[in-house]
């Protein structure tokens, strides 16, 4: 019984955490669309959010890579599950709530390792796993978007040198939103599946599936691209506002550039099986199209900002994932410890949204989220 | 038990930094030559230059298809996963 309310909790957790992967990611998609206007803010939040639950039913390569290849599966319980869910999420709300566009996915790597150690020490986490498709990925995929976005930019220009102004923007507007549709659906195909890979893991834990055959079930993926596409339309505009105009100003070329170099960078990488950070991807980009332009045209206190945001999200994602751990161990191994954790954890969400709402209250009209 | 073998994939990670750079420049390239020849191609039909803007719209033509064909390989690289 004790079990069974367990799994419908975590499930409900892993959910959660997709919703705020949808709705932290948002930036990722459509930010340069929005402000470049290839599209108005609302259409294009929308076609993300039909294109990323599109693109959760292409693959499911991604979704065995976070299943298998980085902690033991058979160690793995549900409530080491919840706490790296927990982990993951906090440190996505933390980040939404400073308009930082950092890595869902590296957050929730970070938490159920975290838990992980914090419930069979380290010998149950496979570092070499773990380093090879997770942390050097994530080094070396936005370096790969800067270069080809900022070769990308450097050609483009130099192509279209000769014509005026605004034919050559109307057309890198309308390319735009191809590359950001193309962009929505490797982000779903990518990022959808990594939820379902930690549900899968539960029901590993649970008993409903043999560890031996690691097979995604359809109510798992229907379920988190729902839940991804949800999160997607509600949208982070706190963070669409940082990708879109704090890191550079961009003008269509730049915009179609960076949307495309990230698109090609995640989707090699999900061909192969890398579960890299969209976000981590597209900030490489949007960097390359500024720096081909100009290399002072990227602010690079912003960008100084993130990349210590995406330093810090393996280790406080698993730091938070291990203490919640902790904590829901207190009250045994059962529904009881994650049961008041996850209460613990609505009430803050609660008090945190009214308290952004307050200060959004206070704010002149106009000074932006 | 351990499931996968903890390696690092270097020619799978080689393989993701050739196809995302080539993809990535390629495809601003054709879409930058698109752009220019639709451009040319209706200055020149305005100019009553129709040989120029046909041969500009045939180029526009060709890139635009360059560009249909690197989203549908794009689709099919996810699908046959």
């Amino acid at each position: 019984m004790h079990s069974d309310l367990l799994i419908i909790l975590v499930v409900a957790t892993a959910l959660a955490f997709d919703f705020t992967n949808g709705f932290h990611d948002t930036a990722n998609v459509v930010a340069t669309s929005i402000s470049t206007r290839a599209l108005s803010p609302r259409v294009a939040v929308t076609l993300a959010a039909i294109l990323n639950f599109a693109g959760a039913f292409i693959s499911l390569k991604v979704a065995t890579t976070i299943g298998t290849g980085i902690v033991d599966s058979g160690a793995v319980t549900m409530p080491i599950i919840f706490a790296g869910l927990i982990g993951a999420s906090t440190w996505n709300l933390a980040t939404w709530y400073f308009g930082l566009p950092s890595s869902s996915s590296h957050a929730l790597i970070g938490g159920v390792v975290g838990a992980m150690i914090a419930a069979n020490g380290t010998a149950a986490v496979q570092f070499g796993g773990l380093l090879g498709k997770v942390v050097i990925p994530a080094f070396v995929s936005p370096l790969l978007a800067f270069v080809a976005a900022g070769l990308g930019i450097v050609l483009t220009y130099r192509l279209v040198a000769r014509l005026r102004p605004g034919p050559a923007g109307r057309g890198f507007r309308y390319g735009q939103i191809f590359s950001g549709g193309m962009l929505a659906l490797a982000h779903g195909t990518n990022d959808a599946q990594k939820t379902m890979g930690v549900i899968t893991l539960a029901l590993v834990a649970h008993g409903d599936i043999a560890a031996k055959h690691f097979a995604v079930p359809g109510w798992v993926v229907i379920s988190a691209a729902s839940a991804i596409a949800l999160g997607t339309y509600v949208g982070g505009w706190r963070i669409i506002r940082t990708m879109g105009t704090r890191i550079i100003k961009m003008d269509p070329a730049q915009g179609f550039t960076a949307q495309s170099a990230g698109a090609a960078v995640v989707l090699a990488a999900s061909h192969v099986g890398f579960p890299l950070s969209t976000t981590h991807v597209m900030a490489g980009g949007v960097m390359g199209a500024g720096a081909g332009k100009r290399v002072s045209a990227v602010r690079w206190g912003v960008a100084s900002n993130m990349a210590i945001a995406w330093l810090l999200t393996l280790p406080a994602a698993a730091a938070v994932g291990a203490t919640t751990y902790g904590a829901a161990s207190l009250f045994g191994s059962g529904f009881l410890g994650p049961a008041i954790i996850a209460t613990i954890a609505i009430i803050a969400l609660i008090v945190t949204m009214m308290r952004r709402a307050r200060e959004l209250a206070a704010r002149p009209a106009g000074a932006g989220s | 038990m351990i499931l996968a073998t903890a390696i690092l994939d270097a020619h799978a990670l080689l393989q993701v930094a050739y196809v995302s750079l080539i993809a990535g420049v390629g495809i601003c390239v054709v879409y930058a030559v698109a752009v220019i020849a639709v451009t040319r191609s209706s200055e020149h039909r305005r100019a009553d230059r129709h040989v120029a803007s046909a041969l500009y719209a045939a180029l526009a033509s060709i890139a635009v298809a360059g560009c249909c064909w690197a989203i549908v390989a794009g689709i099919a690289i996810m699908t046959k996963k």
